[in-house]
C-alpha cells in the first residue's frame, strides 16, 4: 500500500492533531486506507469526526501532522473529491435533474448530461420527479437527489457529513440501500461520518471509533461482511449482531470518557 | 370537497359585499341625515356618477397617465440604481461596511419630507415626481436586495466550493438566485411607495397627475371631486400590485409547494 502507483492511493492520515484555541480537538489521528475502502467514522458528539472529515476535505488546515487524499495534500474542490451534507443543500430555485446538471457544469463532466441524469434519477428511485422542485419532493426524496448528485461526479473520494442523520429509519434504510448500490459500481474511497453504529456497520468496509474530545482513535475494526450486502437482511444476521455488540462496548468506552472529560458540544 | 370550497368561496363574497354596501350605504345615511355634512365626507351617490363621468367625457386619463408615467420611469431608475448599488455592495464587502452607517440614516429620513426641497430644486414638473418617487424607491429594493444576498444558505456555499466554484461563479450561481424572491419582494412594496412619492409631490407642487387633482378638489372644497379621484389612486396602486404578484409567480413557480 505505501508504494502505490499514482491515481491508486487511498487516503492517508499520519498523526494529525488540531486545536480551536486552547481547546484540543484532534490528538494523533492516524488512518490508512487502500483505495476504494469505506470507511465509517463514529464517537460521540464533540469528538472532531467532522472536523477531520473537514480537513479531509481541504476546507479546514490541519495544525500538525500529514494528510494525503489520492497521494496529494486535500484543497478543497479537488475535481476527484466529493461532499455531501447533513441537509440535502439543493438548491431550491432548480429542479431535480437541474440540481445534478449543476454539479455537472460545475465539474465540466463529458458525456450527455441529460442521460446522466435520467440514469442516475432512475437509480435512486425518481424517474418522474426529474422536473419537481426541491419544495415539491419529501425530505427523503431531496435527500436521494443529494446522494444522485453526489455520484454524478464519480469522484474517486467522497465525504459524506452524516447524509441520512435527520431522516426517519424507514426512508434512512432506502437511502442506504441505494447509497450501497451506487458505491458498488463505483467503488470510490469512502469516508462516512455517522452518529448512527448500525448503519457504520452495514455500510463500511471499516469502522474508526472515536473518543470524545480530544478526539482520538479508541477502534479500528474491520466490517468483513460479504458483499453486495442489503442492509435490511443485514439485520438478521449473526455476524453483524457480534459486531454491532463489539462496536457497542467501544462507542461506551468512548461515551465515558466524553463524560470524564466534559466540554464537548453534546 | 369543491363544493364546500365553493360555498366558503361564496360566503367570503357575499361577506365582502355586505360590508362594501354596509359601509357605503352608512356613508351615503351619514351625508343624506347630516349627521356628518356631506360637504366634508362626500356623497357616495354622487361622487360615484361623477367619477363615472370623469371616465366618459375623458377628462381622467390625462391625468392617469400623467401619474402612472411619473411612476414608471421612477421605479425604472430607482429599481436599476438600487440592483446596481446592491450589486456594488455586495461584491465589495468593504464598501458596504463603509456606507452602510448612512444608508441607514438616509433609509430612517422621511423622504416624503424632502419633496419641498425636491420642488425647489427641479421645479413644479415631472422631473420633481420623479425624483420623489425614486427616493423611495431606490432604498426599499436596496435594502431588500442587500438582506436577500446576505441570506444565503451555508451548505450551498459549502457545496459550490466543495464542486470547485469561484467566487464569481458563487455569486452569480448561488447568491444571486438566493436574493430574488427578496428582490421581488421590494419591487413589489417599491412600486406602492413610488406611486406614494409620485403623489406627494403632485399633492405640493400642483401641475397635472391624480394628486394634483387632489388637491384642486380639495382647495375648492369639493369632497365629492377628492374621493373620485382617491377612488382612482386606490384602483391604480391595486392594479401595479396585481401585476407585480403575476409576474412573480410565474418567475418564481419552484417557490410553490
Amino acid at each position: 500500500m505505501s508504494v502505490a502507483a499514482p491515481g491508486q492511493e487511498g487516503i492517508r492520515i499520519e498523526a494529525v492533531s488540531h486545536r480551536y484555541g486552547d481547546v484540543a480537538i484532534l490528538d494523533g489521528i492516524r488512518i490508512e486506507s487502500r483505495p476504494g475502502q469505506f470507511i465509517a467514522l463514529i464517537g460521540p458528539s464533540g469528538c472532531g469526526k467532522t472536523t477531520l472529515l473537514d480537513i479531509m476535505c481541504g476546507i479546514r488546515k490541519h495544525q500538525s501532522g500529514n494528510v494525503l487524499v489520492g497521494g496529494r495534500p486535500p484543497v478543497e474542490g479537488r475535481a476527484d473529491t466529493a461532499r455531501m451534507f447533513a441537509r440535502d443543500a439543493l438548491l431550491p430555485w432548480r429542479t431535480a435533474s437541474a440540481n445534478i446538471d449543476f454539479a455537472l457544469k460545475a465539474r465540466r463532466r463529458p458525456g450527455n448530461h441529460d442521460a446522466i441524469t435520467a440514469q442516475l434519477l432512475e437509480d435512486v428511485g425518481l424517474t418522474g420527479f426529474a422536473d419537481n422542485y426541491p419544495s415539491q419532493l419529501s425530505q427523503g426524496m431531496r435527500q436521494r437527489v443529494a446522494l444522485a448528485r453526489t455520484f454524478s461526479l464519480e469522484s474517486d473520494f467522497l465525504f459524506l457529513d452524516e447524509p441520512f442523520g435527520a431522516l426517519d429509519a424507514q426512508t434512512k434504510l432506502v437511502l442506504q440501500e441505494k447509497l450501497l448500490s451506487l458505491w458498488e459500481r463505483t467503488r470510490s474511497t469512502v469516508v462516512l461520518v455517522t452518529h448512527d453504529l448500525g448503519e457504520a456497520i452495514a455500510l463500511a468496509d471499516r469502522v474508526v471509533v472515536m473518543t470524545a474530545r480530544p478526539g482520538r482513535i479508541l477502534a479500528d475494526v474491520p466490517i468483513d461482511l460479504p458483499r453486495p450486502r442489503s442492509v435490511s437482511a443485514l439485520q438478521k444476521t449473526r455476524a453483524y449482531h457480534d459486531l454491532y455488540a463489539q462496536l457497542w462496548d467501544s462507542l461506551e468506552q468512548a461515551t465515558a470518557s466524553a463524560r470524564l472529560h466534559p466540554g464537548g458540544n453534546a | 370537497m369543491t363544493a364546500g370550497r365553493t360555498s366558503h368561496a361564496a360566503k367570503v363574497l357575499a361577506g365582502r359585499l355586505v360590508l362594501l354596501f354596509g359601509v357605503g350605504g352608512l356613508w351615503e345615511l351619514a351625508a343624506r341625515t347630516g349627521v356628518f355634512p356631506a360637504a366634508f365626507i362626500g356623497q357616495p351617490s354622487i361622487f360615484l356618477p361623477g367619477l363615472a363621468r370623469m371616465f366618459i367625457d375623458g377628462s381622467i386619463y390625462g391625468p392617469i397617465l400623467d401619474t402612472l408615467s411619473a411612476t414608471a420611469l421612477a421605479f425604472c431608475i430607482g429599481g436599476v440604481l438600487a440592483l446596481a448599488s446592491a450589486l456594488l455592495l455586495t461584491a465589495v464587502p468593504i464598501l458596504r461596511e463603509i456606507v452602510q452607517p448612512f444608508l441607514d440614516a438616509l433609509n430612517a429620513l422621511p423622504r416624503v419630507a424632502l419633496v419641498p426641497l425636491f420642488i425647489v430644486w427641479f421645479g413644479l414638473g415631472m422631473t420633481s415626481k420623479v425624483i420623489s418617487g425614486v427616493s423611495l424607491m431606490y432604498f426599499i429594493l436596496l435594502f431588500n436586495t442587500l438582506a436577500g444576498a446576505r441570506s444565503v444558505d451555508p451548505d450551498h456555499r459549502g457545496l459550490a466550493r466543495s464542486l470547485g466554484l469561484g467566487s464569481s461563479q458563487i455569486f452569480r450561481q448561488i447568491v444571486i438566485p438566493t436574493a430574488i424572491p427578496a428582490i421581488f419582494a421590494g419591487l413589489k412594496l417599491g412600486l406602492v411607495y413610488t406611486l406614494l412619492g409620485v403623489v406627494t409631490a403632485e399633492l405640493i407642487a400642483g401641475g397635472k397627475g391624480l394628486g394634483s387633482l387632489v388637491s384642486y378638489y380639495s382647495n375648492t372644497y369639493d369632497a365629492n371631486g377628492v374621493f373620485a379621484v382617491l377612488v382612482v389612486l386606490v384602483a391604480v396602486s391595486f392594479a401595479l400590485s396585481t401585476l407585480m404578484e403575476k409576474i412573480e409567480g410565474r418567475l418564481m413557480r419552484w417557490k410553490q409547494p
